[in-house]
C-alpha cells in the first residue's frame, strides 16, 4: 500500500467513528427513493433487487457483483480494469447506469465503466431487463441498472462498517451510515479499495503486470421535510480512481489511467393532493487522465460537465389512473486533448400513463421526444401490460423504441468523429411469465430486439476509423429466473439461479456479435444455521467470437466461489466471513489474451453497530 | 523443434515443390518456406495473435499459420509490423510486445527472442552487420522517438539513435539508411539519413507524411501522403525525387488535394502505388501524375489496400477487411486481371519473398 493508499484509510477510520450512536426511537419507518419510476412505471417488465444479503457476499466490484447474480455478461480487460456490459446481447453503450433517477453513462464513450462504481455505496441495486429509453433516455436497451440511495425516516441510526482483505494485496473498506428522524433523513457511505492486483496468469510463468488499482469514493444523501407538502434533498457522489492498464499475455504495459467522477443533485419535491411535483437540478462532471507512460507526465484526458434540470410531475386522474410528465434540460460541456471542444444541449419531453384496469389488470403507455441540434431524434414509445391470472401468475408484454445517442467522442474525436450521426434505435419487444408460489418464484422471458443504424467504428478506404450508422442487429433470446427459499427448523436454505441464451446477429453477415455468449448462467446456493452462512456461487459464462468473422473465440469458462460467515453479535450483527473465489483455479480468460484470476482468497468483516 | 522434425519438412515440401511443373527457376529450397511469400499478419490490436501465412511462388502451396505450425509453443506477438531478411535469418518486429523475434526464414524455426532496448518499434533494415529499428517511444512523446542498433552477433542493441518523431520505413543503400518520418501521433515530412559506420544523423525535408520509399539508380523517390481530410488543412501527396549523392531534392511532383497515395513499389522501370482502393503505374519519366488507375480493387471488396507488393511480375494486394476478421490476399496481374486469392491471419500487412 502506497504512502497516500493509508492516507485515505486513516481519513476512512476517523471518518467512521466520529458519528454519533444509535437512536432508539422509532417510528414508522418511510423509504423515499428518487427513481419512482423505476416503482411505477417498471411493472411490465421484470425489476430484480439485489438485497443486503447478496451486497454483503459481493464486496468487490460491481461487475463481479452483477455477473454473479443476473444474466448480464461482462467484458473486463483484465481483472479491475475497464469493465462493459452487454445486457441481451447489446453493446455496453445500449446499456444504461441510472443514478438516483438520472442516466450515469459517460458521455465520452456513451457507456459505463462497471469497475469505476463501488457497489457498496449504494442501500438498493436493481436490474431492470429491457428497453426503458422512453424514461432512462439513451442506452436503456438491453437494460439498465439502478444505483439508489434510500432515505429512511424514523428509523434507529445505524453504522455498517465494512473491511476486506484478500489475495494480491487487495484491500477494501466501506463505511455507512443511516439516520432517520421524524424530518431529516441521512444516508451517507464512504469506500476505499486498493489492489496490488499481481495475480498468476494460469499456465503462462507470468503475471498480470502493472494491474495495481486504488480508488475512494464517497456518496452522501440527505433529506429534509420542510413540511407536509414540502420536502427537499440532495444526493452527491464522488469517485476518484487510479488503476494501471495491466498487460497482456504477449504485451508489458507500463500505461496508467486516472478517473474522476462527480455527481450532485438536489430535489424539491410538492406533495399536493391530486399530484406531485418535482424540481431536479443536478451537476455532473466526468474526467480521465490517460498516461501512456507512468514514467512520463505527458498524458491525454477528456472532460465533460453536464448541467441537468428535471421538471417531474405526477398527477393521479383517478385512483386507478396515474399520468407522469418528464421535462428534462441537459446541457453538456465537452473537451480534451483529442477532442473537439463542444457544447450540446438536448431537451426532452415525455408523458407517461399507467391505468389499473383491475385488480388483474394493468398497463402503461409512455411517449418521448428529444430535441437538440446535434442530431435527429427519432420518437419513442413504450406499452406494456401486466395480467395477473391467478394470484400467483402473471403474464407481462412489452413494446418499445428505444435509443442510444452518439456520444462525444463518436462525434468530435479529433480526426475521426462523424458529427453526422444520429442515434442508434430498436424496436422490441419481451413477453415475460411470473410464477410465486409460497417461497418459490419462477420467470421466464423472451425477447427480440431489432436494431438499427448502430455506430460501428469501421476504417474508410484510407485506412482511417471513423463511426457510421452501419450496421443493424436482430437479438433474441431467453431469460429464466428462479429463485427458492425452505426452511427447516433452524436451517435456511436460499436458491437462486439464472439463465439466459442469446443470439445477437449482424443482419448483414449472419455472425454472431463479438463477445456475445450464446449462454451465460448462474447460481447461488446459500445454507445458513443460527449464526452461520455458507454459500456456493457459480457462474458460467459459453464461449464468444473474438473476430466479427465468427472464426476466431475464447473457450466457455465456469466459476465457483465457496463462502462462509459467523455472525459473532448478539443483538447487532457482527460478521466474519471467508472466501474461495474460483475454487477450480479454471484457468480462463475473459477478453482475448488476458488471463483472469485464478483461486484467490478474500477475507471480511461487517459490523452493524 | 527438432532436427528430425526439420527433416521431415524439407522432405515433404521437396517432394511437394518437384512434383509441381512450373516456370520458376527453383534452386534446392533451403526450407519449407523457401520459393514463395511469407505474409505477416499484424493480428488484432491488443489480441496477441500476429500470425505468418506462407504462399508458395506458384501458388500451389498456401499455409494459413505456418509459424504456429512450425513453432507451436511459441507465441509471435502482438501487432507484428515488419519483417526484415539477413543472411539465412528472418527479423519480425512485433510493435506493441516491444520485441523482434529472430526466426530462420526458411524453415521458421524460432531461434531468440530481442526483447531489450526497443519501445513502439516500427521497421527494420540492416547495415554493417547490424540491424536498424525505427522506434516511435512513447507516441504521445515527440521527443523519444530513435533508431535502435541491434548487434546481430549478440542479439542486442548497442546504441539508439535520437531522430526526429515517428520514424517508420527504413531502406539501406551502400551502408546509410535513409528513414521516412511519417510522423507518429503528428505529421512527419523528413527524411533521416544515418551513415552506418558512424551513425551520424542528417535530415531531409520532404512533402507531408512520406510513407514508402523506392531507390532507383542514384534517386531515392519518396512517396508522400499528405496530411489527410480531418489534418486542417489537408495537404496534397507529392512523389519526391532526393538525389542522394547531395541529399537534396531534385523534384517534387504533386498529386491531387483529395488524393492520399501509399505503398510506392519500383519494378520494371515503373513505378507502382496505390490510392484507397485503386492501383495506379507511372513511369519513371512522366512529370505528372496519372489520372486512371491501371485497375482497382474494389470488385473483390478491396476497401483501400492495405498491404501491396510486386513479385514474379504478380501484384500482390492484402485486404484488413473490417481490421478485426482474418484478411484476404488477392493476386493480380501487371494489368490487373484477379489470378488468385486466399484467406490469410487478421490484417495481412506485409509481403516478403523468399
Amino acid at each position: 500500500m502506497t504512502c497516500k493508499n493509508l492516507h485515505y484509510w486513516l481519513f476512512f477510520l476517523l471518518y467512521s467513528f466520529s458519528w454519533g450512536q444509535n437512536d432508539s426511537i422509532i417510528r414508522l419507518n418511510e423509504v423515499i427513493v428518487s427513481d419512482s419510476q423505476l416503482k411505477n412505471f417498471s411493472k411490465s417488465q421484470a425489476v430484480n433487487t439485489l438485497n443486503d444479503s447478496i451486497l454483503n457476499k459481493n464486496q468487490g466490484s460491481l461487475t463481479s457483483l452483477l455477473s454473479t447474480n443476473s444474466t448480464i455478461y461482462f467484458k473486463e480487460n483484465g481483472a479491475g480494469m475497464v469493465s462493459s456490459a452487454s445486457f441481451r446481447g447489446t453493446t455496453a453503450q445500449q446499456t444504461a447506469v441510472i443514478w438516483n433517477g438520472i442516466n450515469i453513462n459517460s458521455q465520452l464513450n456513451g457507456q459505463t465503466d462497471f469497475n469505476i462504481i463501488n457497489p457498496t455505496d449504494f442501500t438498493n441495486i436493481s436490474i431492470r431487463l429491457g428497453g426503458g429509453s422512453v424514461i432512462y433516455g439513451s442506452g436503456a436497451i438491453g437494460g439498465s441498472i439502478h444505483l439508489n440511495s434510500e432515505l429512511k425516516f424514523n428509523t434507529a441510526t445505524s453504522n455498517l462498517f465494512r473491511l476486506n482483505y484478500g489475495s494480491f494485496e487487495t484491500y477494501g473498506g466501506n463505511y455507512q451510515l443511516e439516520i432517520g428522524k421524524e424530518k431529516w433523513a441521512v444516508q451517507a457511505s464512504i469506500s476505499a479499495n486498493s489492489s496490488d492486483n499481481e495475480y498468476e496468469y494460469i499456465g503462462y510463468d507470468k503475471k498480470n503486470e502493472n494491474g495495481e488499482f486504488a480508488n475512494q469514493s464517497y456518496n452522501f444523501s440527505i433529506g429534509h421535510k420542510i413540511n407536509v407538502t414540502n420536502f427537499i434533498k440532495f444526493y452527491s457522489y464522488l469517485f476518484n480512481g487510479e488503476r494501471h492498464f495491466s498487460g497482456t499475455i504477449t504485451v508489458k504495459s507500463d500505461d496508467k489511467y486516472l478517473d474522476f467522477n462527480t455527481r450532485n443533485m438536489l430535489e424539491w419535491i410538492l406533495f399536493k393532493n391530486k399530484y406531485t411535483s418535482k424540481i431536479k437540478a443536478a451537476f455532473l462532471t466526468e474526467k480521465y487522465n490517460y498516461y501512456e507512460n507512468i514514467n512520463s507526465d505527458i498524458y491525454t484526458f477528456g472532460q465533460v460537465n453536464s448541467l441537468f434540470f428535471r421538471h417531474d410531475f405526477i398527477y393521479s386522474i383517478s385512483k386507478s389512473i396515474t399520468v407522469n410528465t418528464l421535462l428534462d434540460f441537459t446541457e453538456s460541456d465537452a473537451k480534451g486533448s483529442d477532442l473537439l471542444t463542444k457544447t450540446r444541449i438536448i431537451g426532452t419531453g415525455s408523458i407517461h400513463w399507467k391505468h389499473k384496469l383491475s385488480n388483474k389488470l394493468d398497463y402503461e403507455l409512455g411517449i418521448r421526444q428529444e430535441v437538440t441540434d446535434t442530431y435527429e431524434s427519432p420518437l419513442l414509445f413504450s406499452a406494456g401490460t401486466s395480467f395477473s391470472l391467478t394470484d400467483f401468475y402473471t403474464i407481462k408484454a412489452n413494446l418499445s423504441k428505444n435509443f442510444r445517442i452518439p456520444a462525444f467522442n463518436d462525434l468530435y474525436w479529433l480526426g475521426s468523429g462523424n458529427p453526422d450521426l444520429n442515434p442508434e434505435h430498436s424496436l422490441q419487444g419481451e413477453i415475460g411469465t411470473e410464477l410465486n408460489y409460497k417461497n418459490s418464484k419462477f420467470v421466464l422471458t423472451g425477447f427480440l430486439i431489432q436494431l438499427k443504424d448502430m455506430i460501428r467504428w469501421t476504417p474508410n478506404s484510407n485506412g482511417l476509423w471513423q463511426p457510421e450508422n452501419t450496421q443493424s442487429v436482430t437479438n433474441y433470446g431467453l431469460e429464466a429466473q428462479f429463485e427458492t427459499k425452505k426452511s427447516i427448523d433452524m436451517h435456511l436454505f436460499s436458491f437462486s439461479t439464472s439463465y439466459g441464451y442469446t443470439v445477437s446477429e449482424n443482419n448483414k453477415t449472419d455472425k454472431q456479435l463479438t463477445y456475445v455468449p450464446n449462454h451465460k448462467a448462474n447460481a447461488n446456493l446459500a445454507y445458513n444455521y443460527k449464526s452461520f452462512t455458507s454459500y456456493y456461487q457459480w457462474v458460467y459464462t459459453g464461449e464468444v467470437f473474438t473476430s466479427s468473422d465468427n472464426f476466431y473465440k475464447l473457450d466457455d469458462y465456469a466459476l465457483s466461489n465457496l463462502g462462509i460467515d459467523y455472525n459473532f453479535g448478539k443483538k447487532k450483527t457482527y460478521l466474519l466471513g471467508f472466501q474461495v473465489l474460483n475454487v477450480t483455479n479454471e484457468k480462463y480468460q475473459n477478453v482475448i489474451s488476458r488471463p483472469m484470476p485464478g483461486r484467490n482468497f478474500k477475507l471480511y468483516l461487517s459490523l452493524n453497530l | 523443434m527438432n532436427l528430425k522434425k526439420i527433416g521431415i519438412l524439407l522432405t515433404l515440401s521437396g517432394l511437394f515443390l518437384t512434383a509441381c511443373t512450373n516456370d520458376y527457376d527453383i534452386s534446392t529450397p533451403l526450407g519449407a518456406y523457401d520459393n514463395g511469400v511469407l505474409i505477416l499478419n499484424q493480428g488484432n490490436f491488443g489480441g496477441g495473435n500476429s500470425s505468418i501465412s506462407f504462399w508458395s511462388n506458384d501458388f500451389s502451396s498456401f499455409e494459413f499459420n505456418a509459424f504456429s505450425s512450425v513453432n507451436p509453443s511459441v507465441t509471435l506477438g502482438d501487432t507484428a509490423q515488419d519483417l526484415g531478411f539477413y543472411g539465412d535469418k528472418a527479423y519480425v518486429v512485433v510493435n506493441l510486445s516491444n520485441t523482434i523475434q529472430v526466426v530462420n526464414r526458411y524453415t521458421l524455426e524460432h531461434l531468440t527472442t530481442i526483447s531489450n532496448g526497443l519501445s513502439n518499434p516500427r521497421y527494420i533494415a540492416f547495415a554493417n552487420g547490424n540491424a536498424y529499428v525505427t522506434n516511435w517511444g512513447d507516441a504521445s512523446n515527440a521527443e523519444d522517438d530513435y533508431v535502435a542498433v541491434i548487434n546481430l552477433t549478440s542479439n542486442s542493441v548497442t546504441s539508439s539513435i535520437p531522430v526526429a518523431e515517428g520514424p517508420e520505413r527504413i531502406l539501406e543503400h551502400y551502408d546509410k539508411l535513409y528513414i521516412a518520418h511519417i510522423g507518429g501521433y503528428g505529421f512527419g515530412n523528413s527524411i533521416s539519413v544515418i551513415e552506418a559506420n558512424n551513425n551520424t544523423v542528417s535530415s531531409i525535408v520532404v512533402g507531408d507524411v512520406p510513407n514508402s520509399m523506392a531507390l532507383v539508380n542514384n534517386d531515392l523517390y519518396v512517396l508522400c501522403g499528405g496530411k489527410p481530410s480531418w489534418a486542417e488543412p489537408e495537404t496534397s501527396g507529392s512523389l519526391v525525387k532526393i538525389n542522394i549523392s547531395t541529399n537534396t531534392v531534385t523534384s517534387t511532383i504533386p498529386y491531387l488535394l483529395r488524393d492520399h497515395p501509399s505503398n510506392l513499389i519500383f519494378h520494371n522501370n515503373k513505378f507502382y502505388y496505390t490510392v484507397d482502393s485503386n492501383v495506379f503505374s507511372k513511369t519513371i519519366e512522366a512529370n505528372t501524375i496519372p489520372s486512371t488507375p491501371i485497375f482497382s480493387t474494389t470488385q473483390q471488396g478491396v476497401y483501400g489496400v492495405y498491404s501491396f507488393a510486386i513479385a514474379n511480375n504478380k501484384i500482390y494486394v492484402g485486404d484488413a477487411a473490417d481490421y478485426n476478421s482474418n484478411g484476404k490476399v488477392y493476386i493480380y496481374s501487371l494489368t490487373g486481371t484477379l489470378e488468385n486469392q486466399e484467406k490469410v491471419g487478421v490484417i495481412p500487412g506485409g509481403f516478403y519473398f523468399n
